[in-house]
């Protein structure tokens, strides 16, 4: 009964492959190094461990292309999309090893082998630890903010002003979306403006310590 | 944003056929808050009594737009150093009147081209709220707080034109995300009355 459940699981996976387009992201899996995949389904690993808020698909890509690597960000979010979708639903069904790995072979395009070398590696070592219950503190259905990091600086001149000492903020939100991608914003605040934004925030601070 | 040039002057004397000094002033706000690619539209517009043709009307148009644009560029805000910018010969009466006009104008327009210049996208708008989740479908009970947070953000003005592209940004934040976010904020308040105060 055991074996039948198992490969019906598997079958599961199979199909839900397909769906995927496991074809189109199998030509992009190729470009990425092995060590940069691995880096990859360590962090969708996290993520889904609930341990990091997402995957930093912008950061890890620019690391790639530094190394020379031709890839954009489109088809890195695109992989983890995939990868991340394999391994929970291979948690969801409690899939050992084995059948992950035969799954993935018998898939009508398969991935490159080493990428097939890593995703057995990582699942052996995390496949287990993967709880797909959800918990108050991780139900996610809207972005969740990670980060904010800032800058503050005044623009000297312009095309339109030769004169201008214009002081003004910038800020870059990072933000994990429901899949788990990260994502940055930014974006300019004047002065008035981030006074205001400032106190909006200390505001909402006061009513979450009431309720 | 080059000087202007004597043709351009010599164009601005058309304006003396001007119906009234308001005309003018109005003539003189639409040159400068026109982009130059919209001077063509606007001189068919705005002209038809003051200039003998189609290309007189564009010369003047581009003339109040270089002269206004200038004036804002240099940052002059006294009425002698406008008055400097006109030849010798030109008329005076108008180079009064539109110097007037300029002063009465400059703050306004200094502000417009700031608002105007190439920038990352700007913040307009900010809402939220804060909610409680009660229930969900895997757990039938809990009491935890989250703020929802929306920003509105309008995309650079100068690529947008006149229809200017506003995303919005809904954001969750638990209690210790927000507290992060209030640290960050304090440290650039912070940095803020440290550069005042220089």
């Amino acid at each position: 009964m055991r074996g039948a459940m198992a490969s019906g699981s598997a079958v599961v996976l199979a199909r839900a492959l397909e769906a995927l387009d496991v074809g189109g992201a199998a030509d992009k899996i190729n470009l990425i190094p092995q060590d940069f995949f691995a880096e990859l389904c360590e962090q969708i690993i996290q993520h889904l461990n609930h341990k990091i808020p997402g995957v930093d698909t912008a950061e890890l890509c620019q690391r790639i292309q530094t190394s020379g690597i031709e890839i954009n960000v489109g088809d890195l979010a695109k992989i983890a999309n995939v990868v991340s979708f394999l391994f929970s639903t291979a948690a969801r069904n409690s899939l050992s090893t084995e059948e992950l790995v035969t799954t993935l072979g018998n898939a009508v395009t398969a991935l490159p082998k080493h990428a097939v070398q890593v995703i057995r590696h990582v699942w052996n070592e995390h496949g287990k630890s993967i709880s797909v219950s959800e918990d108050a503190r991780n139900m996610a259905t809207l972005g969740q903010f990670v980060d904010i990091k800032w800058k503050l600086g005044v623009a000297m001149s312009s095309d339109t002003c030769r004169s201008l000492k214009y002081p003004y903020v910038t800020v870059m939100l990072k933000v994990a979306d429901p899949s788990g991608q990260i994502t940055d914003k930014s974006f300019e605040m004047t002065i008035p403006q981030f006074k205001n934004f400032f106190r909006q925030f200390k505001e909402m601070a006061a009513v979450l310590e009431t309720v | 944003m080059a000087a202007v040039r004597d043709g351009e002057f010599a164009a601005l004397q058309s304006l003396l056929k001007a119906p009234s000094k308001d005309a003018v002033r109005q003539l003189c706000q639409e040159c400068f808050s026109s982009p130059p690619a919209g001077l063509g539209p606007l001189a068919q517009r705005a002209c038809p009594g003051l200039a003998a043709g189609p290309e007189e009307a564009l010369q003047l148009v581009s003339a109040l737009h270089n002269l206004t644009r200038h004036v804002v560029y240099r940052g002059l805000t006294r009425a002698e150093d406008i008055l400097s910018i006109f030849p010798e010969n030109f008329h005076q009466n108008l180079k009064n009147l539109l110097t007037k006009i300029i002063l009465e104008n400059i703050s306004a327009w200094r502000n417009e081209a700031q608002a105007s210049q190439i920038s990352l996208p700007r913040l307009v708008d900010m809402d939220w709220r804060v909610d409680i989740k009660t229930s969900s479908d895997s757990i039938s009970r809990m009491a935890v707080p989250t703020c929802l947070l929306q920003l509105k953000i309008q995309e650079d003005v100068a690529l947008c034109g006149n229809s200017p592209v506003v995303s919005a940004l809904t954001v969750e934040l638990s209690k210790e995300t927000l507290d992060t976010m209030l640290e960050g904020l304090g440290r650039i308040r912070d940095q803020l009355s440290a550069v005042a105060n220089k």
